[in-house]
């Protein structure tokens, strides 16, 4: 049967690139200095290794601490480095589009709440014409080195102008 | 509702459907004559709506088919009486308003907000033919709201007249207490999928290319 | 004359659901609509050109994304050309592991993998979903509402929900203007019941993100997504906006996951002639291509239209199988009330209940459905020993554990003190002992005192404008003298700096120790295999009150 040879031959590659007793699929192995599926939960096998934003170690933290004033609302906020890391071990277990959700909210971190909300809400739809879409972009992109994120608001306005879900001028 | 209603509804929407044709559809949906306890409901339409700049005035925005090819709630009250008890709330607390319709969407979010956006005091309210309404202010997103009656089922008149008056209140500037919010887990059993043929009904009486429009409304 | 026979089942609770007959030209159909289109699918240089019979010029937003984002290429050609009935076979035969089918499944189309589940019963669609749920144990979520928007009733609430077992917990309000106390409320309260678990606050878009930053909630749901353009727009969003939102999330390190389900469009008004199911496929897809780690669905709030119609209720079960065939967390739904039958409730609660899903409600009411504020849910808190009572009947693990009424009455009066404490140390407003003590014994908001609404609302907005954070609450939780609870508070924003949670599937232990489809994958391959109640575990499902032991008699 056709399809049954076909699947075979999918099967036999994918099966090719997976890890004898691993559930996902398309393991990868860690890049050096990377992590993977091993290291997880990270905050419970390497808190040492794990920094807030601020820099801040995790392995440090204590309600004393909060307590005391020594660590305040911005030492509870998660690291790039942390979220790379976050995003390797999700490509470790195949989830890739997670991953690259991870690393475009990596970039996001330095972005302030106000910021970001605003930049979600000229996202919804007649809320902006092309060019004020294309310069929330270019600002992201200059201010807090958003490549990623600026490339994929340019996209969404592109798609918006084609079907006509711009602010009408 | 009773199944003579619904059925009448689904041929229509049927009829609408295959003729496939959305542009007439805005004509029928301000068709006048709407029989009421007290005189018939007539809205017309009186060109593209204004923003207003009277700060102690409501705009109430209405779907594309309120009180025009549909003329009663889900649960058969009457879209005159609907619109007359909104009014004398308003008026109770002594505040003017005016009526518009909204083509672009069916979606009372998006009708509330565009009412609050033209309204003088910033607060608007909007009703959909099955009776769902929003109480919105200019100021906030348009998904979100200051007060949501969704479950249109449980509004009644008396649940319309007090929409009225709060919404004055908040043009006034004051924090009225909400209108007690009724909760009947068993509306959506009952109601839902006929709900939804209601509002593909008003979804297929939308265009949108038509600005929002001034109405007047009259009873005779 | 009336026969008797119809006379008694006219009066029947079943006969007072809404039922209509199939409509495909509108997509008041549950699955195959004549409209839906045939699986294809034509990648070039890279890029797919083709989707489900449309060339690219053609495609809308969704077609788009989807295409750009929600398809894994490498073998999505080959894929496409290989027979669904095969395919089909695959997602439930036990000898297939589940890596292999998640290779297949996130390669197919949106109309291919429609094409594949149609292809199922609901018993091999219930057998799919032991092996395909993303984490190797299930679990579940309760709502926690009341009509008053009592803050000290939630947390009261959610204290006896985090007792009785629930991972997760969702509130939202009646008023808009409560929201933060809701979720203050719902997230100590749980703390105090048992630490660890994760709370959200469903309310719009914009303001959910906020509260999450701010540290009121560990995690978002409602970040709805739909099947037509015309829907997404009356939905205010895009699959770009939404993409966005949920990078939003990641980078604040909160977990989230999407909403959408089997009925909206037609709900909404604009279906385009589809079928539910194939139109919450493109859901799935846009929530996989957004990166999402999960969705919530199965049809959640739009239940009445699907159960309306005939197939419904496997078009339900079918869409929670697409979400686990794409390697998504799935939290299932069975929340929203859509019968007045209670026979039909539980049969359509079976679908999940029994092969277990990541959250089988998403969620069970923890409060009588009068103080439901999703507009009521399959199960609520009148229920919980039936439920309990059918775990012990089958021995299947729904996520409840039965409890004494000692222990309930210990959780709830501590939540509500530690709430009153902490209106007070944060200067909101009063909370009298009389509410403590209503709040401990009560069943829902009609055994509540009345709260000062305007006041309460003025003190709500009030902690939003001077930025009040998730780190005064800790501080005014160890000055208050519960340390313990201020422990959990702090355990529970620790984690938003390791970013664990953000993995598919993830719930926390009393220990915070994260369990996610990472650490703990299914691995079902048959019987014995995959998650098992252990011997510990099945003493406690056993041991109800209600049994009568010999030595008593």
């Amino acid at each position: 049967m056709e399809s049954e040879e076909l699947i075979r031959q999918i099967m036999s590659e994918v099966m090719a690139n997976l890890g004898k007793d691993q559930v996902s699929f398309a393991k990868k192995p860690a890049a050096s200095g990377g992590v993977d599926a091993s290291s997880y939960p990270l905050g419970e096998k390497m808190p040492g290794q794990i920094k807030a934003a601020t820099g801040k170690v995790l392995a440090d933290f204590s309600v004393a601490k909060v307590k005391s004033g020594e660590l305040t609302a911005d030492d509870f906020r998660i690291a790039p480095e942390t979220l790379e890391m976050q995003a390797q071990v999700a490509e470790s277990v195949g989830r890739d589009s997670l991953a690259r959700n991870m690393r475009r909210a990596a970039e996001l971190i330095k972005v302030p709440d106000a910021e970001l909300l605003q930049v979600y809400n000229a996202l919804r739809p007649y809320r902006s014409t092309k060019a004020e879409l294309y310069g929330l972009a270019n600002d992201l992109e200059t201010k807090y080195g958003c490549s990623v994120n600026a490339a994929f608001i340019k996209e969404a306005a592109d798609v918006y102008e084609k079907r006509g879900r711009l602010k009408a001028e | 509702m009773d199944e003579k209603t619904l059925r009448s509804i689904i041929e229509e929407v049927i009829k609408e459907f295959t003729s496939g044709s959305g542009g007439t559809a805005t004509a029928v949906a301000t068709a006048p004559s709407v029989s009421s306890a007290a005189g018939s409901l007539q809205i017309s339409e009186a060109g593209p709506a204004e923003r207003g700049t009277n700060p102690r005035e409501v705009v109430i925005a209405l779907a594309p088919g309120f009180g025009g090819r549909m003329t009663h709630t889900i649960i058969d009250v009457d879209h005159g009486d609907v619109l007359r008890e909104v009014c004398a709330g308003i008026e109770e607390q002594g505040l003017s308003y005016r009526f518009i319709r909204v083509f672009r969407t069916a979606d009372v979010g998006f009708i509330a907000h565009e009412a609050a956006k033209l309204s003088g005091s910033g607060i608007g309210i909007g009703i959909q033919s099955r009776g769902t309404t929003v109480i919105h202010q200019k100021d906030l997103p348009p998904l979100s709201n200051l007060e949501l009656f969704s479950q249109a089922p449980l509004v009644d008149l008396e649940t319309f007249r007090a929409i009225g008056s709060n919404a004055a209140k908040y043009a006034k500037g004051e924090s009225p207490s909400p209108v007690p919010v009724r909760n009947d887990q068993m509306a959506r059993p009952k109601y839902q999928a006929i709900a939804a043929l209601w509002h593909i009904k008003e979804t297929q009486l939308c265009d949108p290319n038509k600005k929002t429009q001034t109405l007047r409304v009259e009873y005779r | 004359m009336k026969s008797k026979r119809f006379e008694a089942l006219d009066a029947r609770p079943v006969n007072q659901d809404g039922f209509v007959t199939e409509w495909p030209e509108v997509g008041l159909i549950a699955m195959s609509s004549p409209s839906d289109p045939k699986p294809s699918i034509r990648i070039e240089g890279g890029k797919v050109c083709e989707l489900d019979g449309k060339q690219r010029a053609d495609f809308d937003m969704i077609d788009t994304f989807i295409a750009d984002y929600g398809i894994k290429l490498e073998n999505a050609e080959a894929v496409c050309k290989m027979d669904s009935l095969e395919l089909a076979r695959k997602l439930c035969d036990i000898n297939v592991p589940r890596a292999e089918v998640v290779a297949l499944t996130t390669a197919m189309t949106p109309a291919k993998i429609t094409e594949v589940v149609s292809k199922m019963t609901v018993l091999e669609m219930m057998m799919a979903v032991t092996k395909m749920r993303a984490r190797k144990s299930p679990a579940n979520q309760a709502h926690v509402t009341n009509v008053k928007d009592h803050p000290v009733q939630i947390a009261a609430d959610a204290a006896e929900a985090a007792l009785r077992g629930f991972a997760e917990l969702e509130t939202t309000v009646g008023i808009v203007r409560y929201a933060p106390f809701n979720a203050i409320a719902l997230m100590v309260g749980a703390q105090v019941g048992r630490p660890g678990i994760l709370t959200q606050c469903a309310v719009e878009e914009a303001t959910e993100l906020e509260l999450g930053m701010r540290g009121f909630t560990a995690y978002a749901e409602t970040v709805s997504v739909y099947g037509t353009e015309a829907v997404f727009m009356d939905g205010d969003d895009t699959p770009w906006s939404k993409a966005f939102l949920a990078s939003c999330y990641a980078s604040r390190g909160l977990k989230m996951r999407f909403t959408s389900g089997t009925g909206s469009e037609v709900q909404m008004g604009y279906a385009e002639g589809k079928s539910m199911l194939y139109l919450e496929a493109r859901c799935i897809y846009i929530t996989k291509g957004a990166g999402s780690q999960g969705i919530q669905n199965g049809s959640v709030s739009c239940v009445g239209v699907p159960a309306a119609v005939p197939q419904g209720i496997r078009a339900i079960l079918a869409e929670n199988l697409i979400a686990m065939a794409l390697d998504l967390e799935c939290a299932s739904s069975n929340d929203q009330t859509f019968t007045h039958s209670d026979l039909r409730r539980v049969a359509r609660s079976l679908m999940q209940f029994v092969p277990g899903t990541d959250f089988i409600c998403s969620g069970y009411s923890a409060t009588p459905n009068y103080d439901n504020m999703f507009a009521g849910s399959n199960w609520d808190a009148d229920d919980y020993d039936d439920w309990l009572i059918i775990q012990r009947d089958l021995k299947i693990d729904g996520g409840l554990v039965p409890v004494v009424e000692e222990d309930v009455v210990r959780v709830r009066n501590k939540a509500a003190k530690v709430i009153q404490a902490l209106f007070r140390e944060l200067g909101l407003t009063e909370v009298s002992d009389a509410e403590v003590e209503a709040a401990t014994y009560a069943r829902g908001s009609q055994d509540m005192p009345n709260r000062n609404v305007v006041e309460d609302m003025k003190a709500a907005g009030e902690l939003m404008k001077r930025g009040l954070t998730g780190v005064d609450i800790v501080k005014a939780l160890a000055k208050a003298g519960f340390d313990d609870v201020a422990g959990s508070v702090f355990g529970m924003l620790k984690q938003r700096v390791a970013g664990d949670y953000l993995h598919t599937s993830a719930i926390l232990n009393d220990s915070f120790e994260v369990i996610s489809a990472v650490n703990q994958p299914n691995d079902y391959r048959g019987p014995q295999t995959g998650y098992q109640i252990s011997d510990e575990k099945w003493e406690q499902l056993k041991t109800i009150r209600q049994a009568i032991s010999p030595e008593n008699v």
